[in-house]
């Protein structure tokens, strides 16, 4: 009994330093001048939100969000920011921002109100931690349910990165040339 | 960890993510807000779905890793083609469609 209570002290006080970690990498992506910087702290972030999906029994979610996130969407902004080189932004304080920031905060606020209500009906579905164990893993429990009930959903998707694919080659075969550089 | 902390860190990150859209000028850097909002959105999916015993949270957040994919790659070729013909990057100079 003791020793559930040490290992349930120890996998709190990991996912509260955990999310901590990962808010303050968020404000890193949003206070650093160099966009490399930003995106180094992105990649902090993406990874303690991995840690953080594995520390909430979510396996499989957690390997996808490393591969496709830290992985491929990360290293096509590393490639982009080299490509158009990493300028230090100027910051000057303007009345549009600081209408933005008072905004910002009211939403907070707002959003912490909310969470204090807390849900108001608990729903148990069917798969806690024992069954997913017993189907063989998340990554085989996201399999039955996605291909049984959310086929149009996958279907979608797939059809969704199709086009995404088609869109980036025209925009980068036929993209826009200015008149004058034509009429040369 | 109960409902409050996942409410609490991914309303956190949100916010964080709604400022750095909305106080950044470079195009890439209010990418990278836009994915932290994803992000903390898919964070609480995940955090409700283990709360709930459900799969669907999970399934979810896999659907919006697809569209955030899919949006990133699409941003990012516009922005490389807007620099091409601009050499700017700077979204406030961006501004010929601006009645």
């Amino acid at each position: 009994m003791f020793e559930l209570d040490l290992f349930e002290l120890t996998k709190a006080t990991v996912t509260m330093l955990v999310g901590l970690t990962a808010v303050l990498a968020s404000l890193g992506v949003i206070l650093c001048s160099s966009p490399i910087y930003c995106a180094l702290y992105l990649i902090g972030h993406m990874i303690c939100l991995a840690l953080l999906f594995l520390l909430y029994n979510a396996e499989f979610v957690a390997a996808v969000q490393i591969i496709v996130y830290a992985g491929a969407v990360m290293i096509l902004f590393l490639f982009i920011i080299a490509l158009l080189g990493g300028k230090k932004e100027i910051q000057e304080p303007s009345t549009e921002r600081s209408l933005a920031i008072v905004f910002v905060v009211t939403m907070l606020g707002e959003l912490f109100l909310s969470a204090t209500v807390g849900p108001t009906r608990p729903v148990e579905g069917a798969f806690d931690a024992q069954t997913v164990a017993e189907v063989g893993g998340s990554a085989k429990a996201i399999g039955l349910e996605l291909f049984s009930r959310h086929v149009v959903a996958f279907e979608l998707a797939s059809a969704l990165l199709l086009v995404a694919a088609v869109g980036i080659i025209c925009l980068s075969k036929f993209s826009y040339v200015p008149l004058r550089r034509r009429m040369k | 960890m109960g409902h409050q902390f996942v409410l609490l860190i991914s309303a956190t990150i949100f916010c964080v993510g709604a400022a750095g859209f909305l106080i950044r000028k470079n195009p890439l850097i209010m990418f990278m807000s836009v994915e932290l909002m994803l992000n903390s959105v898919n964070f609480l999916l995940i955090g409700f779905s283990s709360f709930q015993k459900s799969m669907d949270g999970q399934i979810f957040a896999l659907m919006i890793m697809t569209v955030a994919a899919a949006e990133v790659v699409v941003g990012l070729a516009i922005i490389l083609t807007i620099f091409r013909t601009r050499h700017d990057m700077d979204v406030d100079h961006i501004n010929t469609l601006k009645g």
